[in-house]
């Protein structure tokens, strides 16, 4: 499924930075650099961010503006980083928090 | 520490405004703000604003962004972003995080212009992912160009949720329902007919029971509520969606004001916790200034005057400008804001049933029920009237504060008046030359051009379209009706891009002669 608009009756065509790789839970994949991080796990229907601590449930995208914390992800290895807010850099290193870790909940 | 005449929190319509008024009476002025653009909700905006020329009417929210920008840089003002205010102290010092580290500023005269956060409503299965605010829609598609979902149903008929709606539906998103727990659609009825038109059901008097999916949302189902909000048994209805929007309503941001010890009051009518302020936003502490959405909840429209109400009273309390300017520049922001302030969506008529409108015609129900004017409706407004030849049909049909259309017209065929929130009416004694500038200069896409009679039994229609792909001259369909059910067969007679028009392309079709009144929208066969 396709998710980034190629052309928009409005706004055209979207500018976007260089096309760079970077690792969501160990596999590579693309994205434009300088979008946030959440759109290009967007782009790519990633839904799921994280787990909460307690309940292990999930959570997602839910404000893009950087208030509600929900999309928080382990980003080159410090957590609780937002991602709707932080920038695509080449090589970053994206992995899925749980709780406040990027390990599964049964190797913690 | 650094010191400035002026320190503006929030980069924002009303922030940028304030700062230009008082950068340009010669203060030295700062504006912080948290975000990694400036602009506030404007770039996000990408419809065409109502009002009057004062007010940037028919102009596209980003547009005004870039003008108000464009303006700030010029006059010298330094806008510092990721700078996130954390502190209002006594003596207006403020603590402001910016990367690692806490900088210390103090502000001569400080403005708080912080705007609004999203509500939510919570309902079983709220949290998953899926589940996000109609700001995070217009955010991923209006700034990221990504789509938010593929199948989503908008909660809240505010001039947001009617808005973001549309918005999707540009994006190339399928929105299959807006939902509403009150009785009436909350926004503009122009807003909500152009959504209607494309064939979005209306729940009004319903609301989300729950939302389905284990990891991520896979459906929703919803429910009638009565007059209590309690929900009917048996009423359910359930919808397949990758996607649930939330649009219901903002609540001021205004912790900051709070905190530097400014009178507060908790008021439902301007959206919660707000500062007690006088008309130019002048709050109990002398010097310290709101304006926009955190004195109370409006829209770019007027929190672009309040900023510029705030600004000038900044640049008076230090001397910038005499007492005599202040209230001469007043007076003129006043009126601007009292004309926005005007109709049945006025700050003042909130919470009203309105029946009437100032004409004293009925206002439609359907409208305010499902999204649309029905074809009985219309035939009672001024705008809309039957002549001879290619002519205008305004569906414009409740009294807002909006007149482009008037200006837009060079032949003088349409009149609204002194009193912008007038409904538009045909002038008989001028002569439609089938420009089209009415059609794309109305930010509410209720005008139409008609032929009645085109000859051999064929009626014309010329109806706004900014939606993708354009379809080309000769292209066969449908015409939907205000409901947008498919009501005829229709084909493209002629499209019309122009400069003028901005992105407002003009789609003339030909329908079966009984039609000229009903068909509304064009739909791909």
């Amino acid at each position: 499924m396709e998710y980034r608009i190629a052309e928009h009756p409005i706004l055209g065509v979207q500018e976007k930075g260089r096309k760079v790789t970077f690792t969501y839970d160990g596999k590579t994949i693309d994205g434009f650099e300088g979008e946030p991080i959440a759109a290009a796990l967007k782009a790519h229907g990633l839904l799921i961010h994280r787990y909460t601590k307690k309940e292990h449930k999930p959570r997602g995208i839910f404000c893009a503006i950087g208030r509600c914390t929900d999309c928080v992800m382990v980003v080159d290895g410090v957590p609780n980083i937002r991602t709707c807010i932080t920038p695509l850099k080449e090589g970053m290193v994206i992995n899925t928090q749980y709780g406040v870790s990027d390990k599964p909940f049964e190797e913690q | 520490m650094e010191r400035y005449d002026l320190i503006v929190v929030g980069a924002g319509p009303s922030g940028l405004s304030a700062s230009i008024e008082a950068a340009k009476r010669g203060m030295k002025v700062i504006v912080f703000d948290e975000n990694e653009k400036p602009g506030g909700q404007l770039f996000k905006q990408i419809h065409k604003f109502f009002g009057s020329k004062e007010h940037h009417a028919k102009i596209r929210g980003f547009k005004i962004g870039e003008e108000l920008l464009k303006e700030a840089d010029e006059l010298g003002v330094e806008v510092v972003l990721n700078a996130t205010v954390m502190g209002l102290y006594i003596d207006k010092e403020v603590t402001v995080r910016i990367g690692d580290g806490i900088n210390h500023y103090k502000g001569d005269t400080i403005i708080v212009a912080t705007g609004a956060a999203e509500n939510m409503v919570t309902f079983p299965g709220w949290t998953l992912p899926g589940v996000i605010g109609a700001g995070a829609a217009q955010t991923m598609m209006n700034l990221h160009g990504i789509k938010p979902g593929n199948r989503v149903l908008m909660l809240g008929t505010g001039n947001v949720g009617l808005v973001v709606s549309f918005q999707l539906i540009q994006a190339g998103c399928e929105v299959v329902a807006l939902v509403d727990a009150a009785p009436r659609v909350g926004g503009y009825g122009v807003h909500a007919a152009k959504v209607a038109r494309t064939g979005v059901p209306f729940y009004l008097s319903h609301t989300i029971k729950e939302a389905e999916g284990d990891e991520f949302i896979t459906g929703v189902t919803i429910h009638e509520v009565d007059s209590t909000f309690t929900p009917i048994p048996g009423t359910e209805k359930h919808f397949d969606v990758d996607t649930i929007c939330m649009a219901v309503g903002l609540s001021p941001m205004s912790q900051l004001l709070k905190m530097a010890g400014c009178e507060m009051e908790d008021n439902p009518k301007r959206g919660g916790q707000v500062p007690i302020i006088d008309d130019y936003g002048r709050t109990s502490v002398p010097g310290i200034i709101a304006a926009g959405d955190v004195s109370g909840i409006e829209e770019a429209s007027s929190a672009m005057i309040e900023g510029k109400m705030a600004g000038v009273c900044a640049a008076e309390y230090l001397g910038y400008c005499t007492e005599k300017e202040l209230e001469e520049t007043l007076k003129v922001l006043e009126n601007d804001l009292e004309s926005l302030r005007q109709g049945m969506f006025a700050p003042k008529n909130r919470g009203k049933q309105i029946e009437k409108t100032e004409e004293g015609i009925d206002i439609s129900t359907n409208l305010l029920k499902k999204g649309y004017v029905t074809d009985e409706e219309i035939e009672r407004f001024p705008g809309v009237t039957h002549k001879v030849g290619v002519h205008p049909v305004m569906e414009c049909t409740q009294n807002i504060p909006c007149n482009p259309c008037q200006d837009a017209c060079k032949k003088g065929c349409i009149s609204i008046g002194e009193n912008i929130t007038n409904l538009p009416f045909v002038k008989n004694d001028s002569e439609c030359i089938n420009c089209g500038m009415c059609v794309a200069s109305c930010s509410g896409q209720a005008i139409f051009l008609v032929d009645e009679d085109a000859g051999e039994g064929k009626a014309t229609v010329t109806l706004p379209y900014e939606f993708l792909p354009l379809p080309a001259v000769g292209t066969r369909g449908f015409g939907l009706s205000r409901e947008g059910k498919i009501v005829c067969d229709a084909e493209v007679l002629s499209v019309k891009s122009v400069p003028a028009f901005d992105h407002t392309n003009l789609l003339t079709i030909s329908v079966p002669k009984e039609y000229a009144m009903r068909a509304r929208f064009f739909k791909v066969g």
